[in-house]
């Protein structure tokens, strides 16, 4: 054998031994032991947080040392301390609060166990992410999703403008037939103008009593009613062209229907809890955008002069489908 | 007053029972924590080197539910003594300079400092790794207990004699005695009752227990990382749980 290939051999030896040295101490790379504790944090699209820590409770108090909860937690968001709502239940710790505005990222420690855990991260609908954390280790920063992250006075103010709008364009057929009918009774300016303020007063007014819950009326009710208010105002358009007294009270009994209608939908959009009047009072106008352009478009399709041609059959057509509307929505 | 705050943390066994009728099924958990108050640790055969049950009859592996707490399943079947033993795979452990050297302190592991300072490594972060040597004393029935011969694990309190208000233990490092090492006892129900005595030149330690109960002996032995590990320093965790 010559010198080279000694060397060679020798080589390879010591590669050899060194590969087992390296097998005989692969550790694990876990810090600590892997303790039964679970941590799941949960960020939800109504923008509150709830972190719930799975572990024994009696452990928990006994680190606790007659300290609040809190003083042991420390969640962040973007680096600022939040001091969350906590409480002690049978299967560990929950806390809970609302997210605050213009949160990006989500950090979270506690220092009340001492193996290691699996930190559970989940925007609401977007899917969960894991990561293990060491006893008292800082998680990495956890992106939230944009719609759990509370939306600014602005963004609610365009977002609820736009949802009360396209609630009646293009989405509220019976609403835009009900203002259609009011549009037809006349071609004069003040008689409309007096059932447009006093729909827009009346369902104002019930959509924010609803909403605040003063009233409440079961949508089995106020369904029907708001498709049978449309086949009334396509009817007495039929009958006469006159604005009479009552009609403008009844206008407004439809409207505090409509009113509930809309509240019924807002309801399921949600309202965010820190801008609830801003969302509210913007939803309305939106809807009162959304009632205005009907009235501007049908003034220009349906010109002056011609009005009064399109008046019987139009409305027989939306009193029809009044009609029909009530009787399905009875059914229904 | 805030919880005290350790950096590295205890390893025990803590049994349903310490005086299992014979023939009783009992549940042996693996506990990770300080002061007494530990988090279940799921068994986990990736970590497991050794867990298993030494009594009269000889040696039988404890089983287990993979994943869940407690750890381990045992039937005892002959009275008398039986040590439940518990042997990890090593596991790393970083810290920041500050809690190492806490730790060093909190486990009376001053020489460690000492090389550190030395070294000039004391504001240096730690790579360690660690493993686990736990023990639990079992007395089943009346049957004459006879507990002084080691498990053989690298790290190990072993007891010699137990009588009611005392107990006399010896510290094995690589099955040789090991002399000037902390060792701690402490009682599971009263805070108050923390003993700390260094091992003689033989390894002894003998620890007047002023209250019945049950306790825990710990001791940790740190030495220098063997050479491929990726760290500096290797600890060694040894604890004993029994009931006086």
């Amino acid at each position: 054998m010559n010198a080279k290939c000694k060397m060679q051999n020798a080589k390879l030896a010591c590669l050899f031994a060194f590969c087992i040295l390296h097998f005989a101490f692969a550790v694990i790379a876990s810090a600590h032991e892997i303790g039964t504790t679970r941590v799941d944090a949960t960020f939800k699209r109504d923008h509150t947080y709830a972190v719930t820590v799975f572990a024994s409770p009696d452990a928990i108090k006994k680190r606790l040392h007659g300290d609040a909860i809190e003083k042991h937690v420390f969640i962040e968001f973007n680096g600022n301390r939040v001091v969350p709502h906590a409480e002690l239940t049978p299967t560990g710790i929950r806390l809970t609060g609302e997210i605050p505005l213009h949160a990006d990222a989500f950090t979270w420690r506690y220092d009340l166990t001492y193996s290691s855990y699996v930190l559970m991260l989940e925007n609401e609908s977007h899917g969960a992410t894991r990561q293990w954390l060491e006893g008292d280790g800082m998680s990495t920063p956890f992106v939230l999703a944009r719609d759990v992250v509370p939306p600014t006075r602005l963004q609610v103010v365009g977002q609820y403008l736009a949802l009360g709008f396209t609630h009646i364009v293009p989405r509220g057929l019976d609403h835009i037939l009900f203002v259609l009918g009011l549009f037809l009774l006349t071609t004069r300016i003040k008689p409309l103008l007096a059932q447009v303020t006093s729909f827009t007063l009346a369902h104002s007014i019930t959509l924010g009593l609803t909403m605040y819950g003063v009233v409440s009326l079961p949508s089995k009710i106020v369904e029907p009613a708001i498709a049978l208010s449309i086949a009334y105002v396509a009817i007495e358009n039929i009958v006469t062209s006159e604005l009479k007294p009552w009609r403008v009270a009844i206008v407004f009994a439809f409207g505090l229907l409509h009113g509930m209608g809309f509240a019924g939908v807002l309801r399921e959009l949600g309202l965010p809890r820190r801008e609830f009047v801003t969302a509210l009072v913007s939803f309305n106008a939106g809807v009162e955008g959304g009632q205005l352009f009907v009235i501007g478009v049908a003034a220009i399709l349906f010109a002056r002069k011609w009005r009064h041609r399109v008046v019987v059959p139009a409305s027989l057509v939306i009193a029809a489908t009044g009609l029909f509307w009530t009787v399905q929505r009875l059914i229904g | 007053m805030a919880a005290p705050v350790a950096f590295a943390h205890d390893f025990w066994i803590e049994p349903s029972t310490f005086r299992p009728a014979v023939g009783a099924m009992i549940s042996t958990s693996l506990r990770v924590g300080q002061e007494w108050i530990g988090d279940p640790v799921a068994r986990d055969t990736s970590v497991i080197e050794k867990f298993f049950v030494r009594d009269n009859s000889g040696d039988r592996a404890i089983a287990g539910f993979e994943g869940r707490d407690p750890a381990g399943l045992l039937r005892i079947e002959k009275a008398g003594g039986a040590i439940v033993g518990y042997r990890s795979k090593p596991q790393r452990l970083e810290l920041p300079p500050e809690k190492f050297e806490q730790y060093l302190r909190d486990e009376g592991l001053e020489r460690i400092a000492a090389i550190r300072a030395q070294r000039g490594e004391s504001k240096k972060p730690s790579h360690e790794i660690y493993s686990r040597c736990a023990k639990s004393l079992l007395v089943a029935g009346d049957g004459a207990t006879k507990f002084d011969k080691p498990l053989g694990f690298r790290y190990e309190i072993v007891p010699l004699k137990m009588t009611a208000d005392a107990i006399e233990v010896r510290v094995l490092y690589e099955s040789k005695p090991l002399a000037g090492v902390l060792v701690t006892a402490m009682h599971r129900d009263d805070a108050s009752l923390r003993l700390k005595v260094r091992s003689d030149a033989n390894g002894r330690v003998t620890f007047k227990l002023p209250k019945r109960g049950v306790w825990m002996i710990k001791s940790v032995q740190m030495i220098s990382a063997p050479p491929g590990s990726n760290a500096e320093w290797e600890s060694l965790w040894a604890s004993l749980t029994f009931e006086l």
